[in-house]
């Protein structure tokens, strides 16, 4: 408890430095911005924003307070398009759809947007306490992990994925192993052995991960953009003069609470972010609220459960990642790799030795979410006014700023052709219904996991039953075991109810 | 058939992954049990894998997209491969106002908004950070002048 207390106080004086103070506000404010734009969710603003902070040369902590608040900023943003338009930013938004945009149409947008905007403070509020008081325990734990834990660690990391994300188990793990496969070109840190690289002098060093990044999340969302562009005009509800009560919080309060007890956990999950949260939180609220039939028709139980949870996911997927250095989403995999780039490992000695980082962002995300609320309920009108941007103008602008990030970072032309071809390859994977998400974390992963299992196999001198010799990762295999059969499980009792 | 072709592809990529790391990368002496061909021999192995799955059942039928939608696409891939050529000859900010006129007339704005919006996002873009940010971008054609 100590530790919390002196690590926080060290934090927040890192976060209330005038400087990082700004930027917490610049890329809350940013980042609600990017979500409230329809179509574009966290995972994509961060994207293309990552390059323009790392080349702005900020110090690390500031860099990922900016980010950060960026992150969490969408996932608060992402509800206004949802709710006004019925169009979601990212997976994540999806459920927010279903019974805020009912309640718009109902003509009570104003009671819809601030009433989600509270559920999403609680939700974000609730996820950093839990990620101080288990932040540094979690991570004093994770020290005694040897090489071969790791390797359990990662091998659960990717069961999970392959089990929750996606619609085909199959699919995301080949987009994993795809990632992988894409971090082991380059130079083998170990042995100087040049690997897949093919005499490309360009490449000798690995594939830029800013290119990747911009690639799948950028470029492939423009096109996907100019896919999706509809001919008619997508046209907004309009915002009228309605707001949450404090009946409709008590109301409430229960199914905002539970929602992000949900999303937290599942936040936690390595792979598992806002969209699996959102649905699964939901998917109980609808169980086991009472009165739920009309839920789908505007019920304000069904907006401030996903709500509450896909912001309570953003801060439990960063656990994980400030304390064993593996992502718990899809976007969090990107900060990790904005992590790699200052130089700065990320795991569990970084409350030791970089308390500045790991601290200042918890700090900096208690204050980015109070101004989060401050900036959304009496700005949600300028916000709503964003929806009417034609997408003609829109969409240009992404490309513009993925080119610049690219070019002020690399500087090299032909990481633009690069990641133009990047787009198209992660355009063609989503058509096929892949997950983009398990393909940056294998690429923010591989060198990590190969690493380890060299390590493990180097110190027992070759013999594999190194691999299940402790504890620790004796049980994260019945872990990974567990989180792959539940779900098959729970599939065949649902089929079998419905046929009985 | 969409699914198939795709996994057919990554086979083919896999299996030659698979292939070089069984023959081609060796270190010159060997510092740790697995070296460095054993974790690209797993990525592989799993990696085909997973395909020959995909080619058994797969569950993507088609692409779902028309010949226009298609051709708009690519229409956009070359404009962006267009843009990374241009982008350093003719500078950021000449050819990022060449397009965004061009890509917003495609997307339906009028040519003088297009070309309006263009001049503002190359020119305001160009100082905003390239003197605000000190980000680094290339002058190209008004080298002299900038």
């Amino acid at each position: 408890m100590d530790a919390v207390i002196t690590g926080l106080s060290a934090g927040f004086a890192v976060a209330f430095q005038p400087f990082n103070l700004s930027l917490v506000l610049i890329g809350c404010f940013a980042g609600t911005l990017i979500g409230a734009l329809p179509g574009i969710g966290p995972i994509n603003g961060v994207a293309i924003l990552l390059p323009i902070a790392y080349g702005l040369g900020l110090p690390p902590e500031s860099a990922l307070i900016l980010l950060a608040g960026i992150y969490y900023g969408a996932e608060y943003g992402g509800r206004i398009s949802s709710i006004l338009l019925n169009v979601p930013g990212d997976a994540g938004a999806v459920m927010t759809t279903l019974d805020g945009n009912p309640l718009a149409k109902r003509g009570e947008a104003g009671r819809a947007l601030s009433l989600s905007a509270v559920a999403s403070f609680f939700g974000g509020t609730f996820a950093v306490v839990l990620m101080s008081l288990s932040g540094p325990a979690l991570a004093s734990y994770a020290v005694t992990f040897s090489p071969s834990d790791y390797v359990a660690l990662m091998v659960f990391a990717f069961a999970s994925l392959a089990s929750l994300v996606g619609s085909n188990s199959v699919k995301t793990l080949l987009a994993a192993v795809m990632g992988l496969m894409l971090a082991s070109i380059g130079i083998d840190a170990n042995t100087g052995v040049a690997r897949y690289t093919f005499g490309i002098p360009d490449i000798l060093a690995g594939i830029d991960f800013l290119v990747v990044v911009i690639g799948l999340f950028g470029m492939a969302e423009l096109i996907h953009l100019v896919e999706q562009q509809v001919t008619g005009k997508l046209k907004p509800l309009a915002l009228d003069k309605s707001f949450v009560s404090m009946k409709d919080l008590a109301f409430t309060k229960w199914t905002i609470l539970r929602g992000s007890v949900i999303g937290f956990f599942i936040g936690i999950l390595p792979g598992t972010g806002a969209s699996v949260a959102s649905a699964v939180a939901y998917g109980t609220e609808k169980r086991v609220a009472p009165n739920s039939e009309n839920f789908g028709k505007g019920d304000i139980r069904g907006l401030a459960a996903p709500e509450s949870a896909n912001n309570a996911a953003a801060g439990g997927a960063m656990v994980p990642m400030l304390t064993l250095g593996i992502p718990g989403s899809g976007t969090t995999a990107i900060l990790l790799g904005a992590l790699l780039l200052f130089n700065v490992t990320p795991g569990p000695l970084m409350f030791e030795q970089r308390p500045e980082i790991a601290w200042g962002l918890i700090a900096s995300m208690y204050i980015g979410n109070v101004a989060l609320l401050v900036i959304n309920l009496p700005l949600v009108g300028l916000f709503a006014r964003l929806l009417t941007i034609p997408q003609q103008y829109l969409t240009p602008l992404i490309a513009v700023l993925a080119f610049i990030g690219v070019y002020s970072v690399v500087s090299n032309p032909h990481d633009l052709y690069m990641i133009t071809l990047l787009g198209v390859f992660g355009w063609i994977l989503r058509k096929l219904d892949f997950s983009l998400a398990p393909v940056i974390l294998g690429f923010v992963l591989g060198g990590l996991f190969e690493d380890n299992l060299r390590r493990a196999l180097s110190i027992s001198g070759g013999d594999w039953s190194i691999l299940v010799h402790s504890g620790n990762a004796i049980m994260l295999y019945v872990l990974a075991v567990v989180v792959v059969v539940v779900p098959i499980w729970l599939g065949r009792r649902k089929k079998k109810a419905a046929e009985a | 058939m969409a699914d198939r072709v795709f996994a057919g592809a990554i086979l083919v990529i896999a299996l030659l992954y698979t292939y070089i790391a069984f023959t081609v990368i060796k270190a010159p002496f060997q510092y740790d049990p697995l070296g460095p061909e054993s974790w690209p021999k797993l990525l592989g192995i799993v990696a085909s894998l997973c395909a020959i799955y995909l080619i058994v059942r797969p569950d993507v039928e088609r692409l779902k997209a028309d010949l226009g939608t298609l051709g708009r696409l690519a229409v956009v891939v070359v404009m962006l491969l267009a843009y990374g050529r241009l982008f350093e000859p003719l500078g950021f900010l000449v050819s990022t106002w060449v397009f965004c006129t061009a890509f917003g007339i495609m997307l339906g704005a009028t040519p003088l908004k297009a070309f309006a919006f263009g001049a503002v996002t190359g020119t305001v873009g160009y100082f905003a950070c390239t003197r605000l940010l000190e980000l680094n971008l290339p002058a190209g054609l008004l080298n002299h002048i900038l």
